[in-house]
């Protein structure tokens, strides 16, 4: 007994720097890292705790900032929008149908070029009220010029944050950003985290400084006025596509500056493992690439050479570093939390995404959709069938079901 | 701070304009008008956001010039009192944080009917609900959606004939809805400062209530109603005219709510028959004289409370048999 004891004691030393934190709160120390001026809420679930966490820190003179709840996502996003001309610096956020009643103004905001910061708890959209996971709710804005980022834990939910801040608020992006976590199994489950010091986040987030701020003492800006699409209708789009390219870079930089100062590093875009000598890889994002990994790792000791893809970002989507990654791949399996009914094949949101990619690249492994729909989410045997279905695509060079319901009563991989 | 003490003479009126050239309204826009008293109430040191409406596709040009010489931005037709929080709320907290220079900086919505009676309602409420000082919300209402062509919104009155309220055949009386009185249900929210209606005319009467909002120290609202020479099917030259005569045939009642105490800033004594007012417009040209009598049946009624009101001090709501159509 003991032992247990001093085996406990030895693990409290060695966690005494992180702190076991859900998503939500994690994304929510980010913002106070941050030192977030305007924070607009509403309630809706999952995302709801981080609103919860900021009201209270705000109560306990924690930080300072504005925190309005707001009569609606629709107002929440405006009063972030106006606030972040302003030249505030702005956290805003919701799940599913929230972000769908938000959809004009988080579409405005995108072609406003404003660095608004918003956390997305994916939750599937009405009807009927479904509290399961589907990323179709962020998915929604997919192109309209929001940077979109999935983390995996909370840990990377808090780091991504930070880096949202840096990345949106460069003068050479200026474009808003979806931090985008999975609902229940980001948002309400902890995990270690450790938070950078507020030195580091000082030094590696300038203060907010917009080009035009919608403020008297810059002078009289006139800011998305009624214009005639004859005159510079493409202009104002194009100003959009060359921010949200320019973004690749500067979201390359954040990340290595982020590193160096405070020593956790990712790789930006994708994070590939076992994937140099893969013949078969699965391809998603989120938290449950962790599972995907778990399977990997597994087969790996059997000899199997799978490996697994999680992108990190959806928007710029990774077209480059996927195809890298993929070059010599027979079979991808990508597992994907949407869907796009009626698309070629029936299929979902980030599938059509890769397959597109690929035709571009030249490159034409077996391609196999597995939709996780409504919900009902996968388990590590789920990830052992994909797995395997993999592998007999990638020796008959051939597969003859390309979209999978594997959570769908009734079908069977 | 808005530019000085309230203004006695029209020769007081400040000289320099806010709003200016370079828009495209309607000849005798009354919202347009609105606008320039507005800003001259409210001078240099004001953001206006500016609702989808009429003020937002009117004053936008095909050339790219802007009338407005002040910061402005556009928010989406039901998201005037959301942007203006949005607004005053980063002004605040950027000088509390020293991270803006202190000094007072109006916040200002000019929003229309539709977006601010029908769509923005709920915004406009919230908005209501907290403390920014030197926040103001006009509702400029032409009694329409009226860049859209003239549909009818809830600010819209009985029996006028609008696109979505044409009078028919069958339906000979067009719209079937009784007016929206935003103003009462704004000094309903505990928190608002002032509340006002107002007019095109007299003209001083808009810009001192506009400067009385933006030192009221806490959110405000005023309800302006802009004849409409488009909506209204009335000659551009009697824009100011129709103002005046909304208030002699007491269709419109301007008064003020300002610490609780109700006031009427106008008292249509003797008052005129609402037929001198609703002749003039061709919206109304289709209603009987029974019709037309039915409307100044309704406005005597509802003078009744307006007297009282101004008598206690203290709002009463009005309440009025419908018409019988």
């Amino acid at each position: 007994m003991g032992g247990s004891k001093t085996a406990s004691k030895s693990i409290v030393k060695a966690l005494s720097k992180k702190h076991m934190w859900t998503g939500t709160r994690a994304i929510a120390e980010a913002v106070k890292l941050a030192d977030v001026d305007v924070i607009a809420a509403y309630p809706i679930r999952p995302y709801t705790g981080v609103m919860n966490s900021l009201a209270k820190m705000l109560a306990d003179g924690e930080f300072t900032a504005e925190i309005i709840g707001a009569d609606s996502e629709h107002s929440q996003f405006e009063i972030a929008k106006h606030a972040s001309a302003v030249g505030a610096r702005t956290f805003v956020g919701s799940s599913g149908v929230g972000l769908a009643y938000a959809a004009e103004p988080i579409i405005v905001t995108a072609l406003g070029q404003l660095p608004v910061v918003a956390m997305a708890g994916c939750r599937a959209l009405d009807d009927p009220g479904n509290f399961g996971m589907e990323w179709n709710d962020v998915f929604t804005f997919r192109d309209h010029g929001w940077l979109m980022s999935w983390a995996k834990d909370p840990q990377e939910a808090l780091d991504m944050t930070l880096v949202a801040y840096r990345v949106s608020e460069d003068r050479n992006v200026l474009l808003p950003h979806f931090v985008a976590v999975d609902g229940a199994a980001i948002t309400h489950i902890s995990t270690p985290v450790e938070p950078p010091s507020k030195e580091q986040v000082v030094e590696f987030l300038p203060p907010y400084k917009p080009p035009y701020p919608v403020d008297p003492a810059y002078g009289p800006v006139t800011k998305a006025q009624h214009i005639a699409p004859s005159l510079i209708g493409p202009e104002l789009r194009k100003v959009v596509d060359n921010a949200i390219t320019m973004a690749r870079e500067v979201i390359q930089e954040a990340w290595k500056s982020y590193a160096r100062l405070v020593g956790r590093e990712y790789s930006p875009f994708v994070e590939d493992r076992y994937m140099e000598d893969a013949e078969v890889a699965i391809v998603t994002m989120g938290t449950y690439a962790r599972d995907a990994l778990y399977v990997a790792e597994k087969l790996r000791k059997q000899g199997v050479k799978i490996g697994v893809l999680r992108l990190r970002y959806f928007r710029p989507f990774p077209s480059n570093e996927i195809t890298e990654a993929l070059r010599n791949v027979k079979a991808v399996g990508v597992v994907d939390f949407s869907y796009s009914f009626g698309s070629t094949d029936s299929s979902s949101v980030l599938f059509n995404e890769v397959r597109s990619t690929l035709y571009g690249s030249g490159l034409h492994p077996q391609l196999m959709d597995f939709m996780f729909v409504g919900g009902r989410e996968p388990s590590v045997r789920h990830f052992e069938q994909v797995a395997m279905l993999l592998r007999q695509g990638a020796e008959k060079g051939t597969v003859e079901k390309h979209v999978w319901w594997p959570t769908l009563r009734g079908e069977t991989l | 701070m808005s530019e000085g003490p309230l203004i006695r003479t029209v020769r007081d009126v400040p000289a320099a304009d806010f709003y200016t050239s370079g828009h495209r309204t309607c000849a005798g826009c009354g919202a347009a008008l609105g606008y320039r008293l507005l800003l001259k109430a409210g001078g240099p040191k004001t953001v206006v956001l500016g609702p989808t409406g009429c003020m937002y596709v009117a004053n936008g040009h095909q050339f790219l010039s802007s009338p407005y010489a002040v910061p402005w931005y556009h928010t989406q037709l039901g998201a005037g009192g959301a942007a203006g929080v949005g607004t005053a709320a980063a002004f605040r907290i950027l000088m509390m944080k020293g991270k803006r220079k202190k000094e007072d900086v109006n916040v200002v919505v000019y929003g229309g009917d539709g977006g601010t009676s029908d769509m923005g309602f709920s915004g406009l409420s919230m908005a209501m609900s907290y403390d920014y000082k030197r926040f103001l919300y006009v509702m400029y209402d032409n009694e329409s959606y009226a860049n859209t062509g003239i549909q009818a919104s809830s600010t819209t009155p009985w029996g006028a004939s609008t696109t979505f309220t044409p009078s028919g055949r069958i339906k000979r009386v067009g719209n079937p809805r009784m007016k929206k009185n935003v103003a009462l249900i704004i000094a309903a929210h505990p928190g608002v400062r002032y509340v006002a209606t107002a007019t095109l005319y007299p003209p001083l009467d808009f810009i001192n209530k506009a400067r009385k909002a933006l030192e009221a120290d806490g959110p405000t609202f005023i309800h302006l109603l802009v004849p409409c020479p488009k909506g209204w099917f009335t000659d551009p030259k009697y824009t100011v005219d129709l103002s005046k005569m909304a208030l002699e045939t007491g269709l419109w009642v301007s008064w003020e709510y300002e610490n609780g105490e109700f006031s009427l800033s106008y008292r249509p004594e003797p008052r005129k028959h609402v037929k001198e007012y609703l002749r003039m417009q061709k919206r109304f040209k289709h209603l009987t004289d029974n019709q037309i009598e039915e409307i100044e049946r309704m406005t005597n009624e509802e003078w009744d409370y307006w007297r009282e009101m101004g008598k206690q001090k203290k709002i009463i709501l009005p309440w009025i048999a419908p018409p019988l159509a």
